[in-house]
């Protein structure tokens, strides 16, 4: 159980690194997935741990929510390099204005 | 509806329709002649009425007859009375005012017959306009209404004083008229509110406060000082004299300027509670007494003359009700009322006959205007106490009344004052009437019939009144007896004393070494001290008080607002950089504030 909590904080900090490291907005999005795949983990391993079908039912529905979040995502990347021509996180600082 | 009520009711109405319909209907206005008449009559069923209500009180004095309405409700009951109140004081008061006005608008007929109609009618509007007003003041249920009567007197002698506006010197007189009165008319407005905070009305009758009716009397008091001219707010009186001169006898000689002594008299219940009050009522009218006598003595037009005894005379009735004299106070008040008047008027048809206020135009007048003189000195001997003229008896009644409060000093300044009432009027009439015709004497033109009827209706009571002392002390609930005693000879001493001095003086060019004694004096007179001292103490300590509130509004008011605001931009700007519009930053802040909170979950 320890080793599965390693493993998924492990994982959520690699996401967060991403998050906040990566230029790219495609970075970005990958590193999203990375934690979201953390608190998959969590969840599986739980429900293991507990027995019954209610922690792997819960990450089934994760999933099926992480891939509406990435077509949201991916078209908010597409319009973005439409409207600006490039994706780099860091220069679409519009919000300041 | 009671017969006497609605007597009452057509002498306070009819004046005030005539005044709206004179204003509202130009057309009628600019005829002149026919307005006037129409006012004329006015007044003259005023009159008959007033006459009428007096006739009633002479024989049953102590009825009270109210017809009032209530006004301003305030949590179920009312704060004010509107309506008239009918006594004995109102009813002799409404009769004076009726009577002077009436005369006081025939005589204008002829004075101001060269006026234009449209002029004319506009003037007669205003009478009309005095006549409600000054009723309205007189009939008043309690101080609220008097005090609207009392703003508009006061408006109205503003109209009246500026009259000839084209003039400057009469607008800037009705001007200061009007700020001076206004700026005591503060305590008025003071007192009422005082009034109304402690009592819940606007009654002179309510029970005050242990040690409130000093504060309210000092109040009022402030006001009577403006309105009847008293020293050191005395100084738009002279001025007043801008008008025209039947406006100088009925508003400023008759009856408005003793709206502040008919005000003492109607607060008496106020009044008699302040004995501190009182005790300056009587000093300070004594001392304006003799300040305006003094100038008196030395002012060269006629008109400024009788000014300057006005507010000495008016001076007598203050010291006399603070000396706590009801009676003499507002005894004298009616006496005065006629034979000032009637002094006013007779200067009036003089002024009408040389076309000028100097004195030094005058002179030899009673070969060309010989009922006119008799009128004048009628009323001069009656103003300076000769016995058996009206002005004798009140006078008498106010100097008994201050020896007995025990007040030596406001005794004798009222008695050297009788002494130089007599002096000046004797200078005026010699210097008028008698002695070597000037150029414009020989051309005089005796008055009209307009001018001489109310000349002869006011010589009766001037002459007469005193006699009736004791039927009007009815009136207001006093019973009086006229008897001799020593303050009443040594005052007919000094009257005929001062009579004689001036005829020496004047009449005979004896002892000419007192007159250039009067020079210091009449540099204070010409030289408006007193305005100086007005003027002064508002460029100093009014201008001052002005600067330091604009110092404190400017930089503490003011500065604590800019200072606020320059804060918030200052710490705006600062807040501003952190906001980058770079998404990853404020990813920073939120995870670090997430760490933030674990940590200190971790820690407890």
């Amino acid at each position: 159980m320890t080793a599965i909590l390693l493993i998924s904080s492990a994982l959520f900090c690699a996401g967060v690194y991403g998050l906040l490291s990566q230029r790219h907005a495609v970075g970005v999005l990958i590193a999203i997935e990375l934690m979201i795949n953390a608190a998959n983990l969590l969840l599986v391993g739980f429900g293991w741990r507990t027995g019954g079908a209610f922690g792997q039912s819960f990450a089934l529905f994760t999933m099926a929510i992480a891939v509406a979040e990435v077509v949201v995502g991916l078209a908010l990347i597409l319009l973005m390099y439409r409207s600006r021509g490039d994706v780099q996180v860091d220069q679409a600082t519009e919000l300041a204005q | 509806m009671n017969p006497l009520i609605s007597a009452a009711l057509v002498a306070l109405g009819l004046p005030a329709a005539l005044a709206l319909l004179l204003a509202v209907v130009p057309k009628l206005r600019r005829t002149g002649k026919p307005a006037a008449l129409l006012s004329i009559l006015g007044s003259l069923l005023a009159l008959s009425a007033a006459g009428w209500l007096a006739a009633t009180w002479l024989h049953d004095p102590k009825q009270v007859l109210d017809l009032t309405t209530s006004w301003l409700p305030q949590s179920g009951k009312s704060m004010s009375q509107v309506g008239v109140h009918l006594d004995g004081i109102s009813v002799s008061m409404l009769l004076v005012v009726a009577i002077v006005a009436s005369c006081v608008q025939l005589f204008s007929l002829g004075y101001l017959s060269d006026e234009p109609a449209p002029a004319l009618g506009r003037y007669y509007a205003y009478q009309s306009l005095f006549l409600f007003s000054m009723n309205l003041l007189v009939l008043a249920p309690d101080l609220m209404q008097l005090f609207l009567g009392w703003e508009l007197v006061g408006a109205t002698s503003y109209l009246l004083i500026g009259f000839w506006f084209t003039r400057p010197a009469a607008g800037k007189a009705a001007l200061k008229a009007f700020v001076v009165t206004k700026f005591a008319d503060s305590g008025l407005i003071l007192a009422l509110i005082t009034l109304v905070a402690w009592t819940g009305s606007f009654s002179w009758n309510a029970t005050l406060p242990a040690g409130g009716a000093e504060w309210l009397a000092l109040f009022l008091f402030i006001a009577v000082m403006g309105k009847s001219a008293q020293f050191p707010l005395h100084i738009w009186l002279p001025d007043a004299m801008q008008g025209p001169t039947p406006v100088s006898a009925l508003l400023h000689a008759a009856t408005m300027v003793a709206a502040g002594v008919y005000l003492i008299v109607r607060a008496d219940p106020i009044f008699a509670a302040a004995p501190h009050v009182r005790l300056f009522m009587t000093d300070l009218g004594a001392i304006t007494a003799l300040f305006a006598a003094l100038i008196a003595m030395v002012q060269t037009d006629i008109k400024k003359v009788l000014a300057y005894s006005t507010c000495s005379q008016l001076g007598y009735m203050i010291s006399g009700l603070g000396a706590g004299s009801l009676m003499g106070g507002y005894f004298h008040l009616t006496t005065h009322a006629f034979f000032k008047a009637l002094l006013f008027l007779a200067a009036g048809a003089v002024i009408h006959a040389v076309h000028s206020n100097e004195l030094s135009d005058m002179g030899g007048l009673w070969r060309k205007l010989k009922f006119t003189t008799v009128a004048f000195v009628i009323g001069s001997l009656s103003l300076a106490g000769l016995p058996g003229l009206s002005g004798f008896y009140s006078k008498d009644l106010i100097l008994e009344a201050v020896h007995e409060s025990g007040n030596p000093l406001a005794l004798g300044l009222l008695m050297a004052t009788a002494g130089l009432t007599a002096f000046y009027m004797t200078r005026t009439v010699v210097k008028a009437f008698f002695g070597k015709p000037s150029h414009a004497a020989e051309h005089a033109h005796g008055p009209g019939p307009s001018m001489t009827i109310p000349l002869l209706i006011l010589l009766v009571p001037a002459i007469g009144l005193g006699w009736l002392a004791g039927p009007m002390s009815k009136l207001y609930g006093r019973s009086y007896a006229f008897h001799l005693d020593t303050i009443g000879m040594v005052t007919i001493a000094l009257g005929l004393g001062g009579i004689a001095l001036g005829w020496l003086i004047y009449g005979m060019g004896l002892l000419q070494a007192l007159p250039r004694a009067f020079a210091p004096i009449a540099r204070i007179a010409n030289g408006s001290t007193v305005d100086d001292l007005w003027a002064l103490s508002y460029s100093k300590l009014g201008m001052g008080l002005a600067r330091a509130i604009a110092w404190f509004d400017r930089y503490i008011i003011d500065g604590l607002m800019n200072f606020l605001g320059w804060l918030f931009m200052w710490s705006g700007q600062r807040v501003r950089t952190l906001q980058t519009g770079n998404v990853q930053d404020y990813l920073y802040a939120v995870f670090g504030a997430a760490a933030l909170i674990a940590l200190w979950g971790g820690w407890r």
